[in-house]
């Protein structure tokens, strides 16, 4: 869950400092060992001039999230985009496209199961979860060395 | 109302007018392509090992290969010219050419349903001489 | 007072790409715009699932055929951070030339579309086939007219020689010095500084209220340039970003012409800055499989491009997501549409440079 509140602040401190909304992306987490279902990681990047910085939350499917358009006019493209392709419940869109944004055959196709269907479709099992770090602040560069490296299966 | 004379584009559009056209007179006139430039992959069916490699590795899934029929096929009008199959082939049996694809125009279906575009390279057994089909 | 509604789109002579603008006007003047897109949508990022961090590269460069290198460069950047591959020098001069030459192709593509807007069409030919020398260039030096398959992760899979880069350079600096007459026309035309001059003003305010970025910003009086955080070797260049104060059409036409004129000094001074010789590494080959994730920007000819690249360890990238600059200037686009004249539309669409294809991924 999200606290509304101190979300909407935090966003809002940002766009008095000059902030210029970046991106709004939802990545899909699929249910790892321990987890029942599914999550979002949801960030929010924030760019000014040659500063970068981005807000990280996990969201659970059917949590609600607050729309920033209130501060960000323009975050109205990403949200709907969002809630089409993710199924994201975000609240308060400034311009609401009502779901016609993009016309896409399947319903939700990022959500998580439908990447599920589609994954086992192709055959290949869901991925393990071995993912970097997401910081909640500053430039997320998360490299790692790769660990499975007999999977390449080409020479240099 | 502005001066004829005096709009900038007067000068130009006169010239246009006495100059040769700009444009070539396709298909009459067609100007070759200059080296490097990707046009279609060419097998050479002697010196492939049937390492499938190149299929592998086709990032369209335009190359089909099999090693117990010894068949080799690719669909030109799949092959998106990314020149991946020719840089991995261990034995140089894959080349770049600068020409075009061939245009199909109607969906030309061969004695074997083959699509339009595809090619294949039968190697059987080396007693006989290969086939192209 | 009665209303209309006029659908604009999807297919519309003067729109490059399919887009909707369901146009609500009185009399003559459009009171409220809505938009809708998706007529392009490809689900390119879906492909994650189906294709290999190896050939994901070429689909995120089909994207969209305008901004087709730098697509193709930005997504072998984040791979390189992702994995930490070192570039070797030479490929990354070559990628900070072909990019700049893109950039003055795309932004000779859009004069002669927005030129063709409001029926110029002497002038959208004129610089369509200043466009077209380098076209050729490209396919001289990559192999392909728009795609050019040439950025792999690690680096770059041809090499131009010293001698073709002086040549490529002379050639660059003529067509630099034959675009100055048709900035003449741009900039003296009465007919283009009536259709162009004071629509779709863009105050400075509004253009950071709407997120504004690439040259809808600069034209707008706001001095951002991605280039500017000095990736990918633009910090051993000497640039500025170029402003205009006006924020109308026409400010933002002036902001590209000059940028093809920056764009060409840029290429010269790359040249003058690369190491010479012949034989040099120009692609250090990955090993193994990607893990992490990474934000990376880029200056696309319109303006600022994010990718965001998420791996797993596993041969299929987890997510990758292109947020291009048309998607940032949309809302700039609705903003603008609202309050103007109807026959003022097309103009003020094309003002943006959208790249629906690329928007919509």
């Amino acid at each position: 869950m999200i606290d509304r509140i101190a979300f909407l602040a935090r966003v809002e401190k940002y766009h008095k400092a000059g902030w210029r909304l970046s991106l709004i992306n939802a990545t899909t987490i699929m249910p790892a060992e321990g987890m029942d279902h599914g999550a979002f990681d949801v960030a929010w990047a924030f760019a000014r001039g040659t500063e970068f910085e981005t807000i990280r939350e996990r969201i659970m499917p059917g949590d609600e999230l607050p729309s920033i358009s209130e501060s960000f006019g323009a975050a109205f493209l990403y949200e709907n985009e969002m809630r089409e392709l993710f199924g994201i419940n975000v609240t308060g869109i400034g311009l609401d496209l009502q779901g016609q944004l993009y016309k896409t055959a399947a319903r939700v196709p990022f959500s998580p199961s439908a990447i599920r269907a589609r994954l086992e479709a192709l055959g290949r099992p869901e991925p393990v979860a071995k993912h970097g770090t997401a910081t909640a602040s500053g430039t997320a560069t998360a490299s790692g060395a790769a660990e499975k490296p007999g999977a390449a299966e080409k020479p240099a | 109302m502005a001066n004829p004379l005096k709009l900038p584009m007067v000068r130009r559009s006169l010239r246009n007018l006495v100059s040769r056209p700009a444009t070539r007179r396709y298909p009459y006139e067609i100007r070759p392509r200059f080296e490097g430039a990707r046009g279609t992959i060419e097998f050479d069916v002697e010196t492939c090992n049937y390492c499938m490699l190149c299929a592998r590795r086709c990032p369209a899934a335009a190359i089909t290969v099999s090693r117990e029929d010894r068949v080799w096929a690719i669909e030109h009008l799949t092959c998106i010219g990314c020149n991946v199959c020719v840089e991995v082939c261990a034995k140089k049996s894959l080349t770049m050419s600068k020409e075009s694809k061939p245009v199909h125009t109607r969906a030309e279906v061969g004695p074997q349903g083959q699509r339009p575009g595809h090619e294949e390279w039968h190697k059987p057994a080396p007693a006989e001489a290969p086939a192209v089909s | 007072m009665k209303r209309t509604v006029i659908p604009m789109g999807p297919q519309h002579p003067v729109l490059p790409e399919p887009l909707v603008l369901d146009l609500i006007l009185e009399d003559e003047k459009v009171v409220d715009a809505i938009p809708t897109i998706g007529y392009v949508h490809r689900g390119l990022e879906m492909m994650v699932e189906r294709v290999e961090y190896t050939e994901m590269g070429f689909v995120v460069e089909r994207i969209c055929g305008i901004c087709s290198f730098m697509h193709g460069m930005g997504y072998c950047v984040s791979l390189e951070s992702i994995m930490n591959v070192e570039v070797p020098d030479r490929a990354r001069w070559l990628r900070l030339i072909w990019a700049e030459i893109s950039r003055v192709q795309s932004h000779l593509l859009w004069l002669g579309l927005g030129a063709d807007a409001f029926g110029f069409e002497n002038l959208f030919m004129h610089c369509w086939r200043m466009r077209e020398q380098i076209l050729d260039i490209f396919e001289k030096t990559t192999g392909g007219r728009i795609i050019h398959s040439v950025n792999r992760i690690g680096g770059v899979k041809r090499d131009i020689s010293d001698s073709a880069l002086a040549a490529i350079l002379l050639e660059m600096q003529a067509l630099g010095a034959a675009f100055k007459e048709t900035a003449r026309v741009f900039g003296t035309d009465p007919s283009i500084a009536h259709r162009l001059g004071g629509v779709g003003v863009l105050s400075t305010e509004d253009a950071r209220a709407v997120d504004a970025v690439g040259p809808m910003a600069r034209a707008s009086g706001i001095a951002t340039d991605t280039r500017l955080i000095g990736a990918n070797f633009y910090d051993r260049l000497e640039f500025e970003p170029l402003v205009e104060t006006a924020g109308d059409c026409l400010a933002r036409v002036v902001v590209r012409m000059r940028e093809i004129d920056q764009s060409i000094d840029l290429i010269r001074q790359a040249i003058d800055k690369m190491p010479k010789g012949e034989g040099q590494p120009i692609e250090n080959k990955p090993r193994g499989n990607p893990l992490g994730e990474v934000f990376t920007r880029l200056e696309q000819p319109r303006g600022e491009v994010l990718y965001y690249v998420k791996a797993n360890g596993t041969k299929n990238l987890e997510r990758f997501r292109a947020r291009t600059p048309t998607f940032a200037n949309i809302p700039a686009m609705i903003k603008l549409v609202k309050g103007c004249d109807l026959a003022d539309v097309p103009n003020i669409i094309l003002t943006i440079d959208p790249c629906i294809s690329c928007t919509e991924r």
